[in-house]
């Protein structure tokens, strides 16, 4: 193990903020959003292998394989539903799509 | 014998599978000559189980159901009874698949068709050869079943399919009887094996048995079409003509005195049951020839014909003869077959059309149908010598001899019923074939199709060689079940016999005169007149089958449909819809008040989201740094 676990998990910490400040600061575009999900699920992968690494066991790393598994149908759904909703209200705004007001 | 029994089952089944599933893709000539290989190929295997035949035989032959105490493997039981229904229905169902594939020529949904017929042959030696009760049920259930599909073989004419689901529920009702007997038999004795039940009657109080055998005797009715579960039967004539020869004449319905005969030691001890069996017989086999007098469809006449004699059989068993009623049964599956096919043959000549009273003239232009179809008439009639006149003269003298004045009444009853069925024949032989010629439609399937009534006909004529009163020699069939209970029948002299033979042979060539002065020669065309005009209402009683359906509409299916309709609309749409609906109605109110806090924007979710994620995160934090405790 070259590298420390908690540098890895500082890094994990800093991806994640990172997406989740994309996804909080680009709402105008949801594409950006579905992007910075998506950098969110790396983070969260990373200190799975990183733990995986660390202790020696593989759990961490079939995890993550089963994560991008899940991730690439997750992206696949979220862009057909982008299209459609582009396809309703010429627009990937995601505060044009209210309607879940009561 | 293992080896054959089990191909005699295996080969109808395999033909079944593979027409359903390899029927569109076989050329249609090979899926048909599959169907009927598969059946003759049973019949073979009957005949080589009958050479084999010395004592009556259980084999195994797998492993069905078995859970604690309920034991109900796959065994099949052959003894004299079930083998020579074996033998009858493999010869009687290949010559009718061979007509079937020609009747059937045009028709585009064939592999459905013979696919179903094969089944029907693989249910129905299922029922003849179980060994216990649940596996008898399975092949009860696999005849009813192929019934209905049959009847309603054309499925996209409303009358047809209601035909079939009122077979199918008219039979229910004897069916639940028949399951009621077999759960209570199981309570009783703990064992299912219909050989061990019918050793075992004397351990039960005779009450017992009686019910057990009333209930066996709704089953038998149900199946049978037996008064007063018959409606179903001409109805069930919206089927191919085929099926009507092969399921409703020869074999199917005959299950219900099948199950009464095989359960014969076990119930024959009450006389309750009995009587109950031979009264049932008697008013049925008298309803059915009464109405067939007055019907005018050529299918509905044999319909009523078959009930009629049905009738007969379970009188026979009624009395006590077991013998008798399996005798009728055999010779009737030959002449009643034949008399269907060769009303198959009539009505495909003349373009499908069934009403008698627009047929004629067929004598001379279809004259192997018409000789044919006059054998089974005899037959049917009873007129003497022929095969269909010791069959019945064989319960008739059983009745007689049984004595007492129950006995003494079902037999001037039966006679009656005779007389009118020597009537009805001859009635529809003179509609049908004499008068003025009419140009049949003559093809080549017809050529094919009157060929295999040949070989019916001279069943049903010499059938009687089969079992020959005593004073002309031993009857083969009364030593061949002399073994079995209610086999040995009680046995006149030999005078008393043949007066009793004379008195039935007389009643029959009575009704043949009967019908000759009414509907033969001048009066014929009179007749045709008569019957354009509004029938009488002692005719219209009679054809309408005593108005027993009316009856059933009033007292059942009336009360039935108004009972659904408060169902329906007031407890269903009333009570249970109102309630969800307000249900929902409330939730939604509900919802949409408290949507009212919500934004409905993405971004304050996600906003709030992370900021609720901190707060944990936060909260941990503070519980690393800080620890309690």
């Amino acid at each position: 193990m070259s590298v420390p676990l908690y540098h890895v998990l500082i890094l994990a910490s800093i991806m994640f903020a990172m997406g989740l400040g994309c996804v909080i600061a680009w709402r105008a575009n949801v594409i950006m959003m579905l992007i910075g999900i998506e950098i969110m699920l790396n983070a969260v992968m990373l200190t799975f292998v990183a733990g995986s690494a660390q202790w020696g066991i593989a759990d961490g790393q079939i995890f993550s394989l089963m994560l991008i598994a899940l991730t690439s149908a997750e992206v696949s759904l979220a862009l057909a539903m982008v299209v459609y909703l582009h396809r309703r209200k010429r627009s990937v705004d995601t505060d044009d799509f209210d309607s879940m007001k009561g | 014998m293992q080896i054959y029994l089990t191909l005699m089952l295996f080969f109808p089944l395999f033909g079944a599978l593979i027409s359903m599933l390899l029927g569109r893709k076989l050329p249609r000539r090979l899926v048909e000559a599959n169907a009927c290989a598969a059946v003759w190929g049973s019949f073979v295997c009957a005949l080589c189980a009958a050479f084999a035949y010395h004592a009556p035989e259980t084999v195994v032959v797998g492993r069905w159901l078995a859970a604690f105490d309920l034991q109900a493997p796959i065994s099949l039981y052959l003894d004299p009874l079930s083998l020579s229904l074996a033998v009858m229905i493999g010869f009687v169902c290949g010559l009718i698949h061979i007509y079937a594939v020609f009747y059937m020529a045009g028709e585009a949904d064939y592999p459905r068709f013979l696919a179903l017929l094969n089944l029907f042959v693989f249910a129905m030696l299922t029922l003849i050869l179980a060994e216990n009760l649940p596996l008898l049920y399975l092949g009860w259930e696999g005849v009813g079943f192929c019934s209905y599909l049959l009847i309603g073989f054309w499925y996209t004419d409303k009358n047809n399919a209601d035909a079939g689901r009122k077979a199918f529920i008219t039979t229910r009702i004897g069916d639940t009887a028949l399951v009621v007997a077999i759960a209570w038999l199981f309570q009783l004795f703990g064992t299912l094996s219909i050989t061990e039940l019918n050793g075992m009657a004397f351990l039960m109080p005779g009450w017992i048995i009686t019910a057990i055998g009333l209930l066996m005797l709704v089953g038998a009715m149900g199946k049978s079409a037996q008064v007063p579960l018959m409606v179903w039967l001409p109805d069930a004539m919206a089927g191919p003509t085929p099926v009507s020869a092969m399921i409703h004449a020869a074999t199917m319905v005959t299950a219900g005195v099948y199950l009464l005969a095989r359960m014969f030691p076990l119930i024959g001890g009450s006389g309750t049951v009995l009587a109950a069996i031979a009264v049932t017989g008697g008013v049925t086999a008298f309803y059915g020839a009464s109405c067939a007098v007055a019907q005018r469809d050529l299918k509905r006449v044999l319909a009523f014909s078959t009930i009629s004699q049905i009738g007969y059989m379970m009188l026979g068993v009624g009395a006590g003869a077991v013998t008798a009623a399996t005798f009728h049964l055999l010779v009737h599956a030959f002449f009643k077959a034949l008399l269907f096919l060769g009303a198959g043959c009539v009505i495909n000549a003349m373009h499908h059309e069934q009403d008698i009273f627009k047929m004629g003239g067929l004598r001379r232009t279809l004259p192997l149908t018409y000789w044919c179809f006059l054998a089974g008439a005899l037959c049917l009639a009873g007129l003497p010598l022929t095969g269909g006149f010791f069959s019945k003269d064989s319960i008739l003298a059983a009745l007689w001899l049984k004595g007492g004045p129950l006995y003494c009444g079902l037999y001037l009853l039966a006679l009656v019923t005779a007389l009118l069925t020597a009537f009805y024949s001859f009635r529809l032989v003179y509609l049908v074939f004499y008068g003025p010629d009419q140009k049949p439609h003559r093809n080549r399937e017809l050529r094919v199709m009157e060929l295999v009534l040949i070989p019916l006909a001279v069943l049903g004529l010499f059938g009687g060689v089969l079992n020959l009163p005593a004073y002309l020699g031993e009857g083969f069939l009364s030593g061949f079940f002399a073994q079995l209970a209610g086999g040995a029948a009680a046995e006149g002299s030999h005078t008393e016999e043949l007066l009793l033979q004379a008195v039935a042979g007389g009643l029959a060539l009575a009704g043949l005169l009967a019908a000759h002065l009414r509907y033969g020669g001048k009066a014929r065309a009179q007749r045709l007149l008569e019957s354009s005009s509004h029938p009488s209402p002692m005719a219209a009683f009679l054809l309408n089958g005593w108005y027993f359906d009316r009856f059933y509409r009033a007292l059942l299916i009336r009360p039935y449909q108004a009972l659904s309709g408060i169902l329906w609309q007031a407890v269903d749409e009333g009570v249970i819809d109102d309630t969800l609906d307000r249900l929902a109605g409330g939730l939604g109110a509900s919802g949409s008040w408290l949507g009212r806090w919500s934004t409905g924007r993405v971004s304050m979710y996600i906003i709030s989201f992370a900021a609720g994620g901190a707060l944990v995160l936060g909260y941990l934090a503070w519980l690393v740094i800080w620890p309690t405790g």
